[in-house]
């Protein structure tokens, strides 16, 4: 793995914040205190759901995962069991992090 | 407060590991400033995804702001543009939910308002820059890091609402970056699988709205 060389870092920095600048301020100034338009705002709602998901896929699933035999991709898959219980139990980031952390290490071992 | 320290030392740790310095993790926390992105970023990294792809699902990401931005509008209207311009550049999830609840009791200004945002961001810049110093000292093992990213998904993930709608989304994600990769397209397969996700909720939601 190649690590994150400073010409990279500037690129996806400055587009990462100028964007999120934009979305956080010119909404307030635009709108005025009227409300965005009905089809926006409900797309802007499914984004975190399906960006989340589509997170968590990416790293835990991937088309022939089994082919190395069947623990080495389930064990992932059975840490990330124990953290959706924790975070739906606890709602908070900190546990879900090492409980996450610490099962996977243990069924590593396993 | 405490709750930026305990997500943001791990957090700095984890742009460690991708072999940000703490410089960068300062400027990327100072000014970027959000939890889900930053973590977005040396996940997306690892998993060998372009930049470009990373920059368009991380501002994917960002658009959400756009609701709170909106929602802080009225009670904005009487402060002076730079202060308000100000206290809207710092706003996050957690801030916001602060300050709405804040505001809608009253008795409570977009100054005092700002001066939580910018308590809430020092803490932040100053736990990942702590994070970043001591994954530098420690060297966490790569795969136990990405890990912790994945639990934080995971747990953004769950503690989303439970509508019909969002669990289209959240589905139809999860397939769209399963096709993505089986197709060998594994460096967009985050940012079309989120759009893909999306558009099923939009389609769906439109679907029942007439039905």
């Amino acid at each position: 793995m190649e690590s994150m060389g400073w010409g990279d870092f500037l690129i996806v920095f400055a587009c990462c914040a100028v964007t999120m600048l934009v979305c956080r301020t010119v909404p307030l100034f635009v709108l005025k205190g009227r409300n965005l338009p009905e089809g926006v705002e409900r797309a802007l709602g499914f984004i975190p759901p399906a960006a989340f998901a589509a997170l968590v896929a990416n790293d835990l699933l991937a088309p022939g995962m089994f082919d190395a035999g069947l623990w080495p991709a389930a064990a992932p898959l059975a840490a990330a069991g124990v953290v959706a219980l924790v975070a739906w139990r606890t709602r908070s980031l900190l546990w879900c992090a090492v409980s996450g952390v610490a099962s996977y290490a243990l069924l590593m071992l396993i | 407060m405490l709750g930026y320290v305990a997500i943001g030392v791990p957090c700095g740790i984890l742009c460690d590991s991708i072999g940000l310095g703490p410089l960068q993790v300062f400027l990327l926390s100072a000014l970027f400033y959000s939890g889900a992105g930053q973590f977005m970023i040396p996940n997306m990294w690892l998993a060998g995804a372009p930049i470009a792809s990373i920059v368009a699902s991380v501002s994917l990401v960002n658009t959400r702001q756009m609701l709170y931005s909106a929602a802080f509008a009225p009670a904005c209207r009487g402060a002076k543009k730079r202060l308000s311009f100000l206290f809207a550049a710092t706003v996050t999830d957690e801030s916001y939910g602060v300050n709405v609840s804040k505001f809608a009791e009253g008795a409570w200004s977009v100054r005092r308002a700002l001066l939580v945002n910018v308590l809430s961001q020092s803490s932040w810049a100053l736990s990942n820059v702590v994070g970043a110093l001591v994954g530098n000292a420690v060297g966490v093992p790569l795969a136990i890091a990405s890990f912790a990213m994945t639990s934080i998904f995971i747990c953004l993930l769950v503690t989303q609402k439970v509508t019909p709608e969002n669990l289209v989304a959240a589905g139809v994600a999860i397939v769209g970056v399963f096709a993505c990769k089986a197709a060998g397209l594994a460096g967009p397969a985050i940012l079309v699988g989120a759009l893909a996700g999306v558009a099923a909720a939009l389609l769906f939601s439109w679907a029942r709205g007439r039905g």
